[in-house]
């Protein structure tokens, strides 16, 4: 058990790295999903399978893809692989860099510093998700809900531009 | 360790038979549209022209194995096995009969729409990195297709969900002992056939494709054994389709005790590989945006309501 | 008074003896040469201020009349630019001639006047080398951009074996490939909008949805079409200058291959210039024979229309269908012809060879079945909702875009003119058959689908009459142009044996004139032009096709609709390659 966690771990920490420093959007996201895969792994072995499909049908199945779908879009192609670059300059990560590093060190003193329990594994029924979400949880589950709704009038809203018409019907009605 | 060798053993005998069943259907796939169209179909190499299997995939085989130049190589050479890779590991999860399944997961059907998401990627990664307008066409059409069936696909489980309380695909085939779900969910039926057809983008569905307008869309650069793979995934993604189906509308295996359960699986499946075909000999292809105006417009709240519905009368029914 | 005199006078009242003089011609519609300077006045005259107004612009061709031994006489003149109207009120005709004079004379361009112009005037401009003044894009359309020298001109070789052997050189090379370069600015197209890059994408010359070798240039926001440029030529092969060189009897398999689904139809658009030209009239037998095979053709030809249309839109197994009935249409034609697709049949005067034994009960056969089967198409294409998701009220255009255009056939049905050349203007003993003009009110695909459905239902009526009053007689006429003549006669008299010896030898001389047919063919309109100069072979065959005209219009109609709805025209529009080429 506890190999296939390192494995998943690992694989998901230099799949994370390889999305940092791709230049190719493309190929980024492409190491971003292996890293939601590796995670998706990582929540089934603590018990959490339903987490996992979410992190998977979710994450990479579907945003993803519209991140993936942005990039075709805009045809995205050498010019930010260049762009990219310049990105990776020293000046450029060292202060985020350093920072981060900051709270590594404190993530893992904290860690370091914790009795050392073995984790006991129970696993969760996706109807125990759903009972917690829709019974305790329920206040929360309904205010996401609204907000999610807000979320996508506002997206609605905001994608909304003229339509240009081209058929030369629709051209003398608008004039 | 008879187990654990028998468990492997039903993992090699399933990838077996489903990539043979995967080539099998090309010949009658080839055939059925023949005698469905007036013509004869493939019939010169051997009995019934079943060689033709043999033929194509050596065809397949042997074709030179090429890479436009100005494709991007690597993520070009990985969208045709994603597409292959996920459809067959949905199978896992697919009650054969009783005592034939690779694993039964409390979150299964979860796994399977994980599974058909991630099939996607192969669709909009071959589109895109053949860096051919047609192709980027094709992949634009069907990453926005397949998003959006998804979701009704998904949405249209749930009554079956409801009904039998579980995500786990055992389950829910058990629960029909009595009568089949398609009886109590046939909007849910219908709905998940139909975005299961756009799944599988075979026509009415075909328009990542759409042969007379894109050539053949996001898989127009692909040649030999890289379109094989793109082939056999579209005719293991009908399989799956079709026995997904099967197992939560028509009862999996259960069946009249003259033939074995398997006997019973795959027989209804075969019959609804057989109705994937007969579409295709019968139905034109609608435009991109009825497609999704379909979805969106007539689906997604038909959806909603047989939820709505089904919720309700389970509740009803329950009231102590 | 004849129309053509009305005509006449109508004009010579508003302009005068020295803008117009009147010629007479072997086929009767209205010939008026204009004087250079006073054509656009005399055609916008005729367009809009006369009170039975012109509204077609139905052809536009030149001719090259250097090498004829009476260029010199009136109106004196080294190329000649011939103007077709027709008028749908009067129900007729009108051409106008201009005489040009120089090596490469220049005309006025009538673009303004009539946005179909601009096809045919290019067409004139490769061809003969001759400009027009004011037209907004004056390039080679048929020839590649690359070519040198235009060839209708007579000083252009007809035959590769008087040009030279072929070398690429590496200049050459060079050239071509970069003619190939594709530069929007250079199509009139624009890379940017305000908000939008646009797309380029090239549909063709290899393309399943073009049924040939057609290339469209397509501007594309997303997936909406800006603007589509149709690039044409890829099928030319020159038929038009093949008529020059060939003799009046051995130019009729070359009709055969203009609109090469149309088969007999074709010849007998030929022959009825001929044969005007020749003053030959054919006897009964002859009419029924040609309208009966050529109503085969058009069902056959809708059959091929109508199987492509459903798999262009996605529907596969209609085509099969509707091949199989048309082999058996076929299997008719074979029996009767000899040959399938192109029977070369037809013969000045007459046709090859009597209809052969039992060749009625085979019609009959056919008549019983078809019906049957149309039915089932209706059910399974026509009556479909997503064909009909996928036709009704794309690629709309209105009856008078539809005449501003020159669109003729079943698309101008479509758009509710009963107009069919048939019962308008019968040819071929067409006014003693019984049969309806099917029509429909939108003119979109569904509606164009919906005319030549319901035409195949006509043709079959036609048939059948065919079948039931087939009249005895002779199968060619005895005029001694017929070629070749009734054999039976040569071995009578000394006149049929030579004649039959010159007319197979050297071919039949026709006598000197001009003459225009124009037929109901299965796309449109179809008319041969036929110019002799008392020679074995004509001095200039103009071809006018129906499916030119349709094409050029493609980029109007298709704005604004999206790529699947291009399919969805290009097929309902029912063009052939080489009936655009020619």
């Amino acid at each position: 058990m506890n190999v296939f966690f390192y494995i998943a771990a690992a694989v998901a920490i230099i799949s994370t790295l390889m999305v940092i420093t791709r230049k190719h959007p493309v190929h980024a996201l492409l190491y971003l999903i292996v890293s939601f895969m590796a995670v998706a792994i990582i929540f089934f072995q603590l018990g959490a399978p339903f987490v996992a499909a979410l992190e998977i049908v979710l994450y990479a199945g579907a945003i993803v893809v519209l991140f993936i779908f942005v990039v075709m879009m805009l045809n995205l192609g050498r010019e930010t692989s260049l762009q990219e670059k310049t990105w990776l300059n020293l000046a450029t990560w060292l202060l985020p860099g350093v920072l981060g590093a900051i709270l590594l060190i404190e993530l893992i003193y904290l860690i370091s510093t914790q009795p050392n329990e073995t984790l006991t594994i129970a696993e969760i029924e996706p109807k125990a998700v759903a009972l917690s979400l829709f019974g305790p949880y329920v206040i929360g589950v309904e205010l996401s809900a609204m907000l999610l709704m807000a979320g996508v009038i506002g997206a609605a809203h905001i994608g909304r531009r003229t339509i240009k018409h081209y058929h030369r019907f629709l051209q003398e009605e608008t004039k | 360790m008879s187990e654990t060798l028998n468990y492997w053993l039903v993992i090699v005998g399933i990838l077996f038979v489903l990539l043979n069943i995967a080539a099998f259907l090309i010949w009658v796939e080839r055939r059925m549209l023949a005698l469905w169209q007036d013509r004869l179909g493939p019939n010169r190499a051997g009995p019934f022209g079943l060689l033709i299997i043999l033929a194509d995939t050596l065809k397949l085989f042997f074709k030179e194995d090429w890479i436009p130049p100005f494709a991007d190589r690597h993520v070009f050479v990985i969208a045709p096995a994603v597409i292959v890779i996920s459809v067959l590991l949905s199978f896992a999860i697919i009650p054969f009969a009783p005592a034939i399944q690779i694993v039964d997961l409390n979150i299964g059907l979860l796994f399977f729409l994980g599974m058909s998401s991630l099939g996607v990627y192969s669709i909009v990664l071959g589109g895109w990195a053949s860096n051919n307008k047609y192709s980027l066409l094709g992949a634009l059409r069907g990453a926005s297709q397949m998003i959006s069936y998804e979701v009704f696909m998904g949405l249209s489980l749930m009554g079956v969900v409801m009904l039998s309380g579980s995500f786990s695909l055992r389950t829910i085939v058990e629960a029909q002992k009595d009568y089949w779900f398609v009886l109590l969910q046939p909007v849910g039926f219908v709905i998940f056939f139909i975005a299961g057809i756009a799944e599988t983008h075979r026509l009415p569905f075909d328009i990542p494709e759409a042969e007379s307008e894109l050539v053949a869309g996001f898989h127009s650069e692909y040649s030999g054994m890289k379109f094989g793979m793109f082939f056999i995934g579209e005719y293991l993604g009908i399989t799956l389709i079709s026995s997904i189906t099967v197992a939560l509308f028509f009862g999996g295996w259960l069946g009249p005790a003259f033939l074995p359960p398997l006997a019973w699986f795959a027989i209804k499946t075969a019959g609804f590989i057989l109705f994937f075909i007969l579409l295709r000999a019968s139905l034109p292809r609608p435009r991109y945006d009825q497609l999704m105006e379909y979805g969106w417009k007539i689906l997604l709240p038909l959806t909603l309501l047989n939820l709505l519905v089904t919720g309700g009368i389970i509740l009803f029914l329950n009231q102590p | 008074m004849t129309p053509t005199e009305k005509l006449a006078t109508e004009l010579m009242l508003k302009f005068g003896d020295s803008v117009l003089t009147q010629q007479q011609t072997a086929d009767e519609v209205a010939t008026f040469w204009v004087a250079k300077t006073h054509i656009l006045p005399v055609l916008a005259y005729l367009k809009k201020e006369s009170p039975e107004p012109f509204p077609l612009l139905y052809d536009l061709f030149a001719l090259d009349e250097r090498s004829r031994s009476d260029h010199k006489t009136y109106p004196s003149k080294d190329f000649t630019v011939v103007y077709h109207l027709l008028s749908f009120k009067r129900n007729q005709f009108i051409r106008l001639k201009i005489a040009l004079k120089g090596e490469y004379p220049s005309a006025q361009t009538l673009t303004h006047l009539w946005p179909s112009a601009s096809w045919y005037e290019r067409e004139v401009y490769d061809m003969f080398g001759i400009r027009f003044e004011g037209h907004p894009h004056l390039q080679r359309i048929l020839m590649p951009l690359t070519w040198q020298g235009h060839p209708l001109r007579k000083e252009h070789p007809a035959r590769a074996t008087e040009m030279g052997p072929f070398k690429l050189w590496d200049e050459k090379v060079d050239t071509e490939q970069d003619a190939l370069q594709f530069k929007p600015e250079q199509w009139g197209l624009q890379r940017h909008s305000d908000d939008a890059d646009f797309m380029f994408l090239n549909i063709g010359p290899q393309h399943p949805g073009t049924h040939g070798v057609l290339r469209i240039i397509l501007q594309l926001d997303g997936e909406d079409i800006i603007d589509a440029v149709p690039d044409i030529g890829f099928h030319h092969r020159g038929a038009e200058k093949m008529g020059e060189r060939q003799s009046w009897h051995t130019y009729i398999p070359y009709t055969d291959r203009i609109d090469y689904l149309g088969g007999v139809m074709n010849n007998l658009a030929y022959l009825l210039a001929v044969e005007k030209l020749a003053g030959i009239e054919v006897p009964d037998r002859v009419k029924v024979i040609r309208v009966m095979m050529c109503e085969f053709f058009r069902i056959a030809s809708h059959l091929v229309w109508y199987g492509t249309f459903a798999q262009d839109l996605g529907q596969l197994s209609p085509v099969f269908y509707m091949f199989t009935d048309r082999e058996k249409i076929f299997d008719i034609v074979e029996a009767i012809t000899g040959g399938r697709m192109h029977p070369n049949w037809f013969r000045i005067g007459g046709v090859a060879q009597d209809l052969p034994n039992g060749w009625d009960k085979m019609v009959a056969e056919f008549i019983a079945y078809f019906p049957k089967r149309l039915k089932e198409y209706h059910n399974m294409v026509m009556r479909n909702s997503i064909f009909k998701a996928r036709t009704v009220g794309i690629g709309i255009y209105t009856l008078e875009e539809a005449i501003e255009w020159g669109v003729t056939g079943p698309g101008l049905r479509a758009c509710g003119l009963e107009w069919d050349m048939r019962k308008k203007q019968p040819y071929s003993g067409y006014e003693n058959f019984e049969f309806d003009i099917p029509i429909a009110q939108n003119g979109d695909c569904y509606d164009r689908a919906v005319v030549r459905e319901q035409e195949m239902i006509q043709s079959l009526r036609i048939i059948e009459q065919c079948l039931k009053h087939m009249p005895e007689g002779p199968y060619k006429s005895d005029n001694s142009h017929a070629t070749p003549p009734l054999k039976k006669n040569t071995m009578q008299d000394i006149e049929t044996l030579i004649n039959h010896f010159l007319n197979v030898s050297w071919g039949p001389v026709i006598p000197k004139g001009e003459a225009m047919s124009c037929i109901e063919a299965t796309k449109g309109w179809n008319s041969y032009y036929m110019v002799s100069d008392g020679n074995t072979s004509p001095y200039r065959s103009r071809i006018r096709t129906p499916s030119f005209p349709h094409m050029q219009m493609l980029p109007y109609i298709s704005k604004g609709y999206t790529v699947a709805d291009l399919l969805s025209i290009l097929g309902s529009m029912d063009y052939v390659l080489a009936d655009i080429d020619r």
